[in-house]
């Protein structure tokens, strides 16, 4: 499953790759890949193992807080 | 170009800012070294030695690479700059690179993101990935260089500045400066592993964004001179009248060829600033330096397509063909930092 974030609290690029790095610790992500020019971050992920709450938690963690978009 | 201003940089908000973007690589090459700290110590002991050498390996190739990569850039200007014109353009689009950079770092408008380069994902990955699997001590060194493929935005910068330089030495220089300055607060924020308050970091990131904005402004006025525009700071305060502009216009004969005028460079500018010459009559003029070191050497006339670098100390004759009345032409050093103009309205 795919599913596109809305992150508007990004503030500089690192904050996408600090995002990114999330798909080294949770597990059922496949790929994660955030753009700070966009404010968005597209997670592939197996929605057997994790859920969209879970990503969001896991987020809020790194101080960010991701909304889910309609696509 | 003077170091002190790359250093300061990197010596305040432009540590902070570069290790937001790099420190990732720092702690993932630190981590196994932590680890091992933590079963032979109490992890609340400050001092740990045996984090200092892969700290100090880090950041010497750190500091290796970037020098490498302003040497690399400045080679790069050297080239592409082969006309004064190109070069004044590279100046002012690196201006306003520096410019939108330093607005996005204020948050002016969501626009001036775009004015940073985003390393593409899969590099990020790889370079995620790689930092967590070494434990040697090339590991360090080699993380240390690939901080060359995350600069931060003000690296991204400083890079611009030494392309703007056209010389791969003074390109290194201002990289080895930039990247020196950055070496106290990643050494310091590693080591201790403390990290600065959020207060602290927001206060260095306005003032950087600002030092930012101040070279940036440079870099356009410097740009603008170098192609002889009227609308540069230095031209617009000539045209105003601010300030002490010294202005000739009557000029003795110092040299032995009558007609001939003299331009004493200086190595704080060109006098007179403002040389009022006759007009529809040919002219020499002799540039006359006494122990002179610095940019203002090269002489730069975008109108007469002249470029001349003038001797540390000697003189050197220059014809101007017939100027029409009212004609006024701008010249700069090769950096666009000192100007001078003539203006052809006497009879």
């Amino acid at each position: 499953m795919k599913k596109i974030f809305q992150v508007s609290d990004m503030e500089c690029p690192n904050c996408a790759m600090h995002l990114e790095s999330l798909e080294d610790t949770l597990p059922g992500i496949k790929r994660i890949t955030a753009s700070y020019k966009k404010q968005v971050m597209e997670v592939e992920f197996d929605e057997t193992k994790i859920s969209v709450e879970q990503i969001i938690k896991a987020a809020n963690s790194l101080g960010y807080h991701p909304v889910i978009t309609l696509n | 170009m003077n170091l002190l201003v790359p250093f300061l940089t990197g010596l305040t908000a432009g540590g902070l800012n570069c290790l937001a973007v790099q420190g990732g690589l720092l702690a993932g090459t630190l981590a196994y070294q932590l680890e091992q700290d933590m079963q032979t110590q109490s992890s609340k002991q400050m001092f740990r030695p045996r984090l200092a050498q892969p700290i100090f390996l880090f950041l010497a190739a750190k500091l290796v690479a970037y020098t490498l990569i302003g040497f690399l850039a400045g080679a790069l200007g050297s080239i592409v700059m082969l006309t004064p014109m190109m070069r004044a353009v590279l100046m002012v689009a690196i201006g306003i690179f520096m410019l939108g950079n330093g607005l996005r770092m204020l948050k002016v408008h969501p626009i001036f993101r775009y004015f940073v380069i985003e390393p593409p994902a899969s590099l990020t990955r790889y370079i995620r990935r790689k930092s967590k699997n070494g434990t040697s001590l090339v590991t360090p060194i080699f993380m240390g260089a690939l901080t060359v493929l995350l600069p931060c935005g003000i690296s991204q910068s400083m890079i611009a500045l030494a392309l703007a330089t056209g010389n791969p030495f003074q390109g290194a220089a201002i990289l080895f400066a930039f990247t020196l300055g950055t070496t106290p607060v990643f050494f310091a924020v590693s080591y201790f592993a403390t990290r600065l308050g959020a207060t602290m970091e927001k206060y260095f990131t306005r003032l950087v964004a600002i030092t930012i904005i101040v070279l940036a402004f440079v870099s356009i006025n410097s740009g603008l001179n170098l192609a002889g525009s009227p609308y540069s700071f230095n031209n617009l305060l000539m045209r105003i009248g601010v300030g002490s502009v010294d202005e000739q216009k009557t000029i003795p004969p110092t040299s032995s060829v009558p007609g001939s005028y003299v331009i004493t460079v200086k190595d704080d500018g060109y006098f007179p600033k403002v040389l009022h010459l006759a007009a529809n009559k040919p002219v020499q003029l002799d540039w006359v330096t006494n122990d002179v070191h610095s940019c203002i050497l090269s002489v730069v006339i975008p109108a007469l397509n002249y470029q001349k670098i003038l001797p540390n100390t000697g003189k050197v004759a220059f014809n101007i063909p017939a100027q029409a009345k009212g004609t006024v032409i701008r010249y700069s050093c090769s950096m666009g930092m000192y100007t001078g103009q003539w203006v052809f309205d006497l009879e």
